[in-house]
């Protein structure tokens, strides 16, 4: 901790540079950078393709097709892209405070875990009551599991980036601890919850397609997002503290309650991608469905510069490439996990971008 | 009593993965890297380990292609962090995300799109002459696997390294205050590669250790978290070589509880049980709180203008 105009600032200690470009760079460098990024990653990405033995251009080719060639194929794309999209713009707005919150996975866990709970304790409620309810109390579960982290921070100064890794696993292991229990299926024979009444599930936006309403949220969310941070007093605070806490603390903002504000904001978004996808994709709760999430979100967000519209793309485009490496692999036989090849990949790229290109930090 | 033996046995035993990362994130976050990226560098060491030996059926390749598996990914974050400037914390996180694709990927591509199963033997206990027929702690310290030997030898070596040798002051330097470092004719940036990727060599091998002396066997995300436990024990050791040993065994010893109360057949979940290192080691940070001090350049990057 240091002292700024005698008050003890919890310090943070990431990179300078990510947060000064984000600010600064002009929105064409960005999305350049974010365009570049991707083709390095694929460029990357066919190494291990071809060490595998199988041709990059017909993977590559599989891939597009599986993510675009049919309604059925662009209709799941967006639902796999509505999680990654709400809890990637919760992870912008932190890392725009330069809070690094890369708990999603657990945050979106508990969320899952909320609304299931809530949608089969009340089967018999009517829809339009029942499917807010459930929305809300995953909202606040994600909360919760984000202001645990925050409050570890102000209170006793564990960095959040521990402490949120820690509670990924404690999440998705609570799933699995509530379906052994109470609200498993009986005789199942995997860890799952009961199917939910119809009450409890997502209204389809296209007929004859899966295609849930959840993207609806998940474009609320960005535009919400958009005007909070840059036309409300709340959203100019937390980029001061971004830009420089001492100079926040100076500006007279109280860095602990900005801290924690943003942090459950955060985890409410990404209890609402939980809670969306339990309730718009399986239709109960099942043992690992929150899994990389988390991390996708912090790779949507950093692709998007940390700009809450610039998420919109950025999550379609993680969705997209997740449905269609599905395809590739049912197709050509190239394992899906190459998505996280890329995804790391182009993580790194654009964060080397904008070191590079950032201002020169004095240590 | 028996059984208490067993429980410290397996708790050194769990702690070895942890000591081997730890001290490579030691080195790392001294010269002022933070090594979010362990747990990676320990996959990417347990899957280059375990395919190495499952192909050439030869042990001693198998831990070289580990240490050189840790150090590649190592070598990636080297390059974004300290050449490219790139933040340090989300690096670590992208590569961990790298390193369980790649792995995962190349399992299946490298045997024609299927994971084969690659079962291994284990690697045997070996008794020190003497030394293992000390009641109680010889049955504890001197009955163990080689990687578990040579791990707590390592302990020393590193400390001596940091402390006492003209390497250590200088990586101690860069990571307090590379500016004074570059005056005196050390260059940060290289140091700190270097410090990076030679950690990565003891991650990767902290992975051998898994998947070669544990389980014999390589699955996707195998380390699940375990670089995280380490990184917890290099706070809760405050970077001395010394006392991350002794938090390593502390978690050690909770997975070996977590792990034995299965088998009691206590009233208690797995999933509660799977949880105990990861609240153990929240608690423990949230116990020692404040007043940690890490090195002090930690994070921020190094530029020579």
């Amino acid at each position: 901790m240091k002292t700024v105009a005698g008050k003890s600032v919890p310090e943070t200690r990431a990179g300078d540079s990510l947060w000064r470009v984000v600010n600064k760079g002009s929105s064409f460098n960005r999305l350049a950078l974010s365009v570049l990024a991707v083709l390095a990653a694929f460029a990357f990405t066919a190494v291990p393709i071809s060490l595998s033995g199988k041709n990059p251009a017909v993977a590559y080719w599989a891939l597009l097709r599986g993510a675009f060639g049919s309604v059925d194929a662009i209709t799941f794309a967006l639902n796999k892209s509505t999680p990654y999209i709400l809890a990637g713009v919760g992870v912008a707005m932190c890392f725009r405070a330069r809070i690094i919150n890369i708990g999603g996975e657990g945050q979106i866990a508990v969320g899952g875990i909320v609304s299931s709970w809530i949608i089969l304790t009340f089967p018999d409620l009517m829809s339009s009551v029942l499917i807010p309810l459930a929305l809300v109390g995953a909202a606040l579960a994600g909360a919760v599991w984000a202001g645990l982290p925050a409050m570890m921070r102000l209170r006793r100064g564990v960095h959040e980036v521990l402490s949120t890794l820690m509670l990924n696993f404690v999440g998705t292991l609570l799933v699995g601890e509530v379906l052994n229990g109470t609200m498993g299926e009986p005789g199942a024979g995997f860890p799952q919850s009961p199917l939910f009444p119809e009450s409890g599930r997502l209204p389809i936006l296209l007929p004859q397609t899966d295609l849930h309403s959840g993207i609806l949220l998940a474009l609320i969310a960005v535009v919400s997002c958009h005007f909070v941070l840059w036309y409300t007093p709340f959203g100019f605070r937390l980029r001061v503290l971004g830009s420089s806490s001492s100079a926040a603390i100076y500006a007279g903002i109280s860095l602990s309650s900005t801290f924690l504000s943003v942090m459950l904001l955060s985890g409410a978004l990404a209890g609402v991608a939980g809670g969306i996808e339990v309730m718009g994709i399986h239709y109960r709760l099942i043992e690992g469905f929150s899994s990389g999430f988390g991390f996708n979100a912090v790779a949507v967000a950093l692709l998007g510069a940390l700009n809450p519209l610039a998420i919109l793309p950025s999550g379609l485009f993680f969705g997209f490439l997740e449905a269609g490496s599905l395809a590739m692999q049912r197709e050509v036989g190239v394992p899906s996990s190459l998505v996280y090849v890329i995804e790391g990949v182009t993580m790194i790229c654009v964060l080397c971008a904008m070191g590079f290109i950032g201002p020169r930090s004095r240590s | 009593m028996k059984i208490i033996i067993e429980l410290l046995a397996a708790s050194v035993r769990i702690a070895t993965p942890l000591l081997l990362a730890a001290l490579g994130g030691i080195l790392s976050e001294c010269a002022g890297t933070f090594a979010v990226g362990i747990e990676g560098m320990m996959l990417m060491g347990a899957f280059a380990g375990v395919v190495a030996t499952y192909s050439t059926h030869n042990l001693l390749l198998g831990l070289f292609a580990s240490a050189f598996g840790g150090a590649a990914l190592a070598s990636i974050i080297a390059t974004a962090t300290a050449c490219f400037r790139a933040d340090q914390m989300v690096t670590g996180l992208a590569s961990n995300i790298l390193s369980l694709g790649l792995t995962s990927f190349l399992v299946r591509g490298f045997f024609g799109g299927q994971a084969p199963v690659m079962r291994l033997a284990p690697l045997p206990a070996i008794s020190v002459p003497i030394l293992s027929r000390i009641p109680v702690l010889g049955e504890v310290l001197f009955q163990q696997p080689a990687l578990t030997y040579a791990a707590f030898l390592l302990v020393l070596p590193v400390h001596f390294l940091l402390v006492k040798t003209q390497i250590g002051l200088t990586m101690r330097a860069v990571g307090e205050n590379p500016a004074a470092a570059f005056a005196v004719g050390s260059d940060p940036i290289r140091v700190r590669m270097a410090a990076i990727i030679a950690g990565g060599v003891l991650a990767g091998l902290g992975g051998a250790e898994l998947a070669l002396q544990e389980l014999g066997t390589f699955t996707d995300g195998m380390t699940n978290g375990r670089g995280f436990i380490a990184l917890a024990a290099i706070i809760v050791g405050r970077w001395q070589p010394l006392k991350v040993m002794i938090g390593c065994l502390l978690f050690g010893t909770a997975s070996a509880l977590a792990l034995n109360m299965q088998g009691w057949g206590l009233p208690v979940s797995s999933y509660v049980l799977q949880m105990a290192p990861y609240v153990i080691a929240l608690a423990v940070l949230i116990g020692i709180g404040r007043g940690v001090k890490m090195p002090a350049a930690i994070g921020r990057s190094f530029t020579r203008d």
